[in-house]
């Protein structure tokens, strides 16, 4: 059994499928997330390392402020190298220098990444601001009844339990 | 992971821009503090409409929305309510 952020992740399972019990944490971002620590897709909870499991913990903490991926691109197939006589300093400069130019393709998917309280928080903020403002969508909300068009006539069993003002 | 849906919260594609309706009477209404009446319930919410009051259609009269600050990048359908509670009549005696 491991606890990550107070969450007990199951020894027996897949930890691509374990991180799934984290709020906010998908099948696509759990993915990510194996990724970003090189856990294969097999790995279960117990054949984790600690160092996996402290960096893994240390990352869902605070993902917006955690350190960026090293970036090691790869040469075109078409790639023909500099003549020996160039120096390594001049092509160290010409790199960083077209790295600042060229924006960065790919950005971390992951670092707008939101779980558990912070989460709920932005949900229960984001149903607080439609309440303010008055619209529709608040006013629903508050009546516990389906926001998007639904029927109530019979069922609507979710919105009922789970769209209140407080919903967290 | 699509840029359109930060810039604008909606799912409406980023290279048309939010749908609004040039409203002419907008300054002398905010000069004057007379509503706007419109039927135009789809009309995003811009930024220079804060302050004025529209006089929005809900498929059968006109209702009161004071734009504030707040309401920004919302449509003015959704402060115009098309739906009323059932409520029992009293018999008359």
């Amino acid at each position: 059994m491991v606890h990550i952020l107070g969450i007990n992740l199951p020894n027996g399972a897949l930890v691509r499928l374990a991180l799934t019990n984290i709020y906010g944490v998908g099948h696509h971002t759990a993915r990510r997330l194996c990724a970003r620590l090189q856990v294969h897709d097999q790995c279960k909870v117990s054949d984790l390392s600690p160092f996996q499991i402290t960096s893994l913990a240390s990352f869902l903490s605070s993902p917006a402020t955690a350190p960026p991926l090293p970036r090691f691109p790869l040469a075109k197939p078409d790639y023909v190298p500099p003549p020996p006589s160039v120096s390594a300093k001049s092509l160290i400069d010409a790199f960083m220098e077209h790295r600042k130019t060229k924006a960065l393709k790919n950005p971390d998917p992951l670092k707008n990444l939101k779980i558990e309280s912070e989460l709920r928080r932005e949900i229960r903020e984001n149903i607080a601001h439609q309440r303010m403002i008055g619209s529709y969508v608040g006013r629903r909300h508050a009546m516990h009844l389906p926001v998007r068009g639904q029927n109530t006539q019979s069922n609507a069993k979710t919105a009922k339990k789970l769209n209140r003002l407080g919903r967290y | 992971m699509r840029p359109t849906q930060a810039v604008l919260k909606s799912a409406r594609s980023a290279w048309k821009g939010p749908y609004f309706i040039p409203f002419p009477n907008l300054r002398d209404s905010l000069a004057n503090n007379e509503p706007i009446y419109t039927q135009a319930r789809a009309c995003t919410i811009l930024p220079n409409f804060v302050g004025v009051k529209f006089m929005v259609h809900n498929g059968k009269d006109f209702l009161p929305v004071s734009v504030t600050q707040d309401m920004v990048g919302h449509k003015l359908g959704e402060f115009s309510f098309t739906k009323k509670r059932f409520t029992f009549k009293a018999t008359k005696k």
